[in-house]
């Protein structure tokens, strides 16, 4: 597999507060890869530095298995946290700029106009955008010069399910192209419906990667409701039966080890003397999983 | 090179307050030069014509736009703020440009600056000066001409001091007033403090000194003077009517020294703080 970026150890400070410490993974070509965490988890920082905007206080990083070039940087299509634009420069002007910072040709930019929807917007300024329409901007900044790899944090910010929609195939679009797409994230069914691979970030920390069908199990998940259900969770927790019990909102998560089924556990709880008012089985979704993750 | 101007242009130029105050530059330097062109002194043995002619001129109007200059290190500020103010230095960054591209096209765009207020002082130079000289010959038109490159070193040295100030404080309003409090009171204040030689090598005081004040007396007055022994040379350096200055060759070398380290430690800072 052809690396595409590999983080070792990366580490980032602010004073004293660690956004970033020791992360470590790869992203190989044709990856979608997703970084998944809460707000404040460390995913922009990551980028950022990754991307040379901020600088580390630890680790290493390299892009195409070499030190971080300009030339790099120009195979690399990113958008990072809110649109970065003039807004006093038309649409058409703004990506000017970046087309003559990566040497593309002029006609890539009524092509990405076009992509993200904005061709009849190509003369308003940039300050008179929505939101939405400023995040399609950079997504459209983003495919000037036709990148080999994207780098999307919270691509989805601000639009509306149209916007999300068409951003979404936007994305889908490029990793049809074999494309490396990198997905900074804290929308889980975004990660879940594009990535091919994710890594789970919690208070600067890499708690968990691999690939999306690994780290989606095919373990089910039964959710319960009995009365004294704290009780009932001492109880399971003290049995063979379960591997992992969680509270989600008003009902009790549970895990089951290997060769036990939902049937079981409803006639263990009734010997015990917790009658079920609920059971329902679900398959976990990457949402389950990364709450129990980053819990 | 060809292509950080290209960035530039477009940044500077479809920037309406960067346009109106390149205007208002403009218009404030003619409106001074025009008022002062229509002043008459009625004092005996004074002219201030004799500052609107060749060679007076060439020291006259660089001084003259001199002021100006620190007009300019705002402009500048105002550019440079911008591009933290909008994230857009970060945004060029992931693009493709490097740290020292950004440095570079700010320093391209002051040079640019600068040409553009040297031909505007040469034009008002040339203009002027033919209008009021009467006796021209190729060394009175071109005699002291050489300060206007000197105001082209000046204008370059208040912009790249602008550019410091700006990637230090990265806010707009913040930076003007550092600069214009750093200009006054804070460098005249640390001067006082210390020894008079050294008063004299303060990063403003050598570059505001490149276009020092024009000696007034001698471009305004008449050269002689006649008495009752007949008629004399007049020389106010003798009678300590001139101030004493650092010669112009140590004034320009100091300066190209500071703009040096000016630039030196914008690269700096522009690699080591975060984006």
């Amino acid at each position: 597999m052809e690396k595409v970026l590999q983080i070792n150890d990366l580490s980032k400070n602010y004073g004293r507060i660690q956004a970033v410490k020791n992360v470590s993974f790869t992203v190989n070509k044709g990856e979608v890869y997703g970084i998944l965490g809460p707000n404040g988890s460390g995913k922009t920082t990551t980028l950022a530095v990754v991307l040379g905007i901020l600088n580390a206080n630890g680790g290493s990083y390299q892009w195409f298995n070499e030190p971080f070039t300009k030339l790099a940087r120009r195979r690399i299509g990113s958008l990072i946290e809110t649109p970065n634009f003039y807004p006093y420069l038309t649409l058409w002007e703004n990506l000017k700029i970046v087309a003559k910072i990566k040497d593309a040709p002029d006609e890539d930019i009524n092509h990405a106009l076009g992509v993200a929807n904005l061709l009849k917007r190509k003369h308003t300024n940039f300050g008179h955008l929505s939101l939405g329409m400023k995040q399609r901007m950079s997504m459209a900044a983003v495919l000037i010069g036709n990148p080999e790899v994207l780098v999307l944090d919270e691509p989805t910010n601000g639009l509306d399910p149209e916007g999300f929609a068409e951003v979404r195939n936007i994305i889908q679009s490029q990793a049809n192209q074999g494309k490396t797409i990198i997905i900074a994230s804290h929308i889980l069914d975004e990660v879940e419906k594009v990535c091919s691979h994710v890594a789970i970030l919690k208070s600067g920390e890499l708690i968990a990667n691999g690939k999306v069908g690994e780290l989606l199990s095919t373990e089910e998940t039964v959710y319960i409701q009995s009365e004294r259900m704290e009780e009932l969770i001492e109880v399971l927790n003290n049995s063979d039966l379960t591997s992992k019990v969680y509270k989600v909102e008003n009902d009790l998560a549970i895990v089951l080890n290997v060769n036990y089924k939902s049937a079981d556990l409803s006639k263990f709880c009734f010997e015990k003397g917790f009658p079920l008012s609920k059971i329902v089985v679900k398959k976990q979704s990457l949402e389950d999983q990364f709450l129990q993750l980053v819990k | 090179m060809k292509k950080l101007f290209g960035l530039e242009k477009i940044k500077a130029l479809s920037y309406p307050a960067f346009k109106t105050l390149m205007i208002i530059h403009f218009v404030l330097f003619f409106l001074v030069i025009l008022i002062g062109s229509r002043l008459h002194f009625s004092i005996p043995g004074f002219s201030v014509k004799g500052l609107y002619q060749f060679p007076n001129i060439w020291e006259f109007f660089p001084w003259v736009a001199s002021w100006f200059n620190l007009f300019l290190a705002i402009v500048v500020i105002v550019l440079v703020g911008n591009e933290f103010a909008f994230k857009t230095f970060r945004q060029n960054v992931i693009d493709g440009l490097s740290r020292n591209d950004l440095i570079k096209g700010k320093l391209i765009l002051i040079v640019t600056i600068a040409i553009y207020t040297f031909v505007m002082v040469l034009l008002a130079v040339l203009i002027f000066g033919f209008i009021n000289t009467k006796e021209l010959s190729f060394t009175i038109i071109f005699e002291n001409s050489y300060l206007l490159l000197v105001y082209f070193i000046q204008a370059i040295g208040y912009m790249t001091l602008g550019l410091l100030i700006s990637i230090i404080f990265r806010n707009n309003g913040l930076s003007i007033i550092m600069f214009i409090l750093y200009y006054f009171p804070i460098e005249p204040i640390i001067r006082v403090m210390f020894k008079s030689e050294a008063r004299r090598f303060f990063p403003v005081k050598i570059i505001s000194n490149l276009t020092p004040t024009p000696e007034f007396l001698t471009m305004t007055s008449e050269k002689t003077y006649t008495n009752a022994s007949g008629t004399s040379s007049l020389d106010f350096s003798s009678i300590g009517l001139l101030p004493e200055k650092l010669p112009l060759g140590i004034t320009l070398i100091l300066a190209a020294g500071y703009i040096g380290f000016f630039i030196a430690l914008s690269t700096i800072l522009m690699n080591r703080k975060n984006l």
